[in-house]
């Protein structure tokens, strides 16, 4: 019988998983990403972005257990931490965190609704979001038959924290060894979430921003004790960082990420069609939201709605309107984006325009976006070449210069752009004014 | 709190705590609103957790980062050390704009960073999990908690655990007198 199993990848080339990986593979749950596209309707601007979230999740797993090899080699973990992170003393349970790491890399977006993240925010209740589907689907009956064949069987509650990380699984305690692991998989700095998307999404965009040597970066990753303070009794937590001779494929990996915020994930029409699919699926989905039950949210995908998108473009039917917008093109046009002088006087400016001509022209004609980036550069250590562990951001001065991408859009209907246009400018000086005290508490 | 008044009492704590000789890393800021937000009752209203160095707020983070967007913080650094977290120029005509509500958390502002503002970042991580533990944990005796503390961080001795048990209750105290009242007034 196969044990080994390879996948090709435009990526990574050959991904391997073994037979009780495949397992995962070929579940309900996993199989439906195969129809869940990576970057929502990008493809509706580059055409290339059709990948879907299934590649993506193989790429995660191969690179988590690629980072994993590295950090747990014995010749990469120096005494000062190894009391810190029991789990590695036994090969054992090094073993068992290892098959961990890359089920739970394989399995951390599966919990996805349609068309990723483009409606994620406004179309579920207040307390769901995608990464608590995944929470739901790990813990879930027909997963869990997976977990216990195999061997040895998986802690589901494990794959969970692995998967999901601190940040969203905020009821969940997290030991010093789980918190590196999810480091691994979703942590801010070396997260090879990130490390994949970035590759995968730059080679099907068809843009270079994206690229940087990951093969070298993550043979430079290590484990380590965080950056002297100068402080007397440092803390001893350890986290995720790097050798020097890694700290260029770092800065290149967050060089990839601003650029690939700025120019792709940021781009201004992308983020229209992902405000009127929402309009769509707000009309058109029952109640105007999501399912959260695990049988209807497996069995919605990108396929019934792009099937939906298509019909009520050319009948009259719910959602007609956005749906047009989408398939035929006609999506709102960018009127304003936030500068820095408009910001100078109130940062939130986007705000305060789209108010401005909702009033004048009717809301239904405009849309606002905002988005502030989330975290900054990641302060992480980095051990030089005389032993000192120093903080990244003091180390690199590319690191501690890469600008915050903040977005702050208003679209308007083709209909009433050039108008609006013309009355922005002319307004624009009593329209965009200082905040106000109004009360101590707001 | 809407997002820009938020800006300014930010802004102000994070001077403070420089006026005051805090080093002023992302670690310093972070324990220093948990204690302004659950202690002094300043409602800032971000989600801690237990995480890097004790309680930790993931929504901290992404505001710290998106008022470096808006020009209204900065990261200084001095080698070989973390960087430093302090507010520019452009901070001072934000927090120009909110007069009142910065006078009104003044005394709330100035008892964080007295108390805090000396403290390296491995005492901040006993004295906010510390409180962590007495605000979330059914536990009573000081040795009781000082063991729950040490569970959550092992690196963290049970005597070191028991010294900051005790320094905590005695700030707990003294905030109690000094601003229950304040939040039952606004309630």
């Amino acid at each position: 019988m196969k044990y080994t199993h390879e996948i090709r990848d435009p990526i990574h080339v050959f991904i391997r998983l073994d037979s009780d990986e495949r397992k995962v593979l070929d579940s309900r749950p996993f199989q439906r990403l195969r129809h869940i596209h990576q970057l929502a309707m990008t493809y509706l601007i580059y055409p290339g972005a059709t990948h879907k979230r299934f590649e993506h999740s193989l790429g995660v797993m191969e690179l988590a257990g690629r980072v994993f090899d590295v950090v747990t080699d014995p010749d990469n973990v120096t005494d000062e931490i190894k009391h810190l992170l029991e789990p590695l003393n036994a090969p054992d349970n090094r073993a068992y965190w290892r098959r961990v790491i890359r089920i739970a890399a394989l399995c951390h977006d599966i919990g996805h609704l349609p068309f990723s993240h483009a409606a994620e925010k406004e179309l579920l209740p207040d307390d769901w979001d995608h990464e608590k589907l995944t929470r739901e689907i790990i813990v879930s009956d027909e997963m869990k038959t997976i977990w216990d064949s195999v061997t040895p069987p998986l802690r589901p509650e494990d794959i969970e924290k692995l998967a999901i990380g601190p940040k969203k699984a905020t009821d969940i305690k997290f030991t010093d060894w789980e918190t590196v692991l999810t480091e691994i998989i979703v942590g801010d700095a070396f997260g090879v979430d990130r490390m994949d998307y970035l590759l995968r999404d730059s080679h099907h965009v068809g843009v270079a921003y994206g690229k940087f040597d990951h093969h070298r970066l993550i043979d430079s990753l290590r484990i380590l004790p965080p950056a002297q303070s100068g402080e007397k009794g440092e803390s001893q937590e350890p986290a995720l960082g790097v050798e020097e001779g890694g700290i260029q494929s770092a800065e290149a990996l967050m060089l990839a990420r601003y650029f690939m915020y700025s120019q792709v994930y940021f781009h201004p029409v992308r983020r229209i069609y992902n405000i009127h699919l929402t309009d769509f699926l707000k009309e058109w989905l029952d109640s105007g939201a999501f399912a959260t039950d695990l049988e209807s949210h497996l069995k919605m995908t990108d396929s019934e709605v792009t099937a939906a998108l298509w019909e009520a473009a050319f009948e009259e039917k719910i959602g007609s309107t956005h749906a047009r917008r989408i398939v035929l093109r006609e999506h709102f046009k960018c009127l304003y984006r936030r500068n820095p002088e408009d910001v100078s006087i109130n940062p939130e400016s986007g705000e305060l325009v789209f108010k401005a001509l909702a009033d004048q022209y009717g809301e239904e004609h405009f849309r606002h976006d905002r988005y502030r980036q989330k975290s900054g550069a990641p302060d992480f250590p980095v051990r030089m070449r005389d032993g000192r562990i120093v903080s990244s951001i003091t180390f690199s001065e590319v690191l501690s210069n890469i600008p915050v991408v903040s977005v702050d859009y208003v679209f308007a209907n083709r209909q009433f752009f050039d108008e609006a246009n013309t009355w922005l400018n002319n307004n624009r000086r009593t329209i965009i004014n200082k905040p106000e005290e109004e009360g101590q508490d707001g | 709190m809407d997002r820009m008044k938020k800006a300014g009492l930010l802004t102000r704590l994070i001077e403070e705590l420089r006026n005051n000789g805090s080093w002023c890393g992302e670690t310093h800021v972070q324990k220093a609103t948990f204690f302004a937000q659950e202690l002094t009752k300043i409602p800032l209203d971000f989600d801690f957790i237990l995480y890097k160095h004790g309680p930790f707020s993931f929504d901290l983070r992404d505001e710290l980062t998106a008022l470096r967007a808006d020009g209204l913080l900065k990261l200084e650094m001095q080698w070989p050390y973390g960087p430093r977290i302090s507010p520019t120029q452009q901070s001072e005509y934000i927090k120009s704009l909110y007069p009142m509500t910065l006078k009104k958390y003044e005394t709330a502002v100035a008892f964080v960073t007295n108390r805090l503002s000396n403290k390296g970042v491995s005492e901040l991580e006993r004295l906010a999990t510390a409180f962590y533990v007495n605000l979330r944990e059914d536990k009573t005796s000081v040795d009781e908690r000082a063991t729950r503390l040490t569970e959550l961080k092992p690196h963290i001795l049970q005597e070191e655990a028991k010294g900051a048990i005790l320094a905590i209750d005695k700030i707990a105290e003294e905030a109690e007198t000094k601003f229950s009242l304040l939040t039952e007034f606004d309630d």
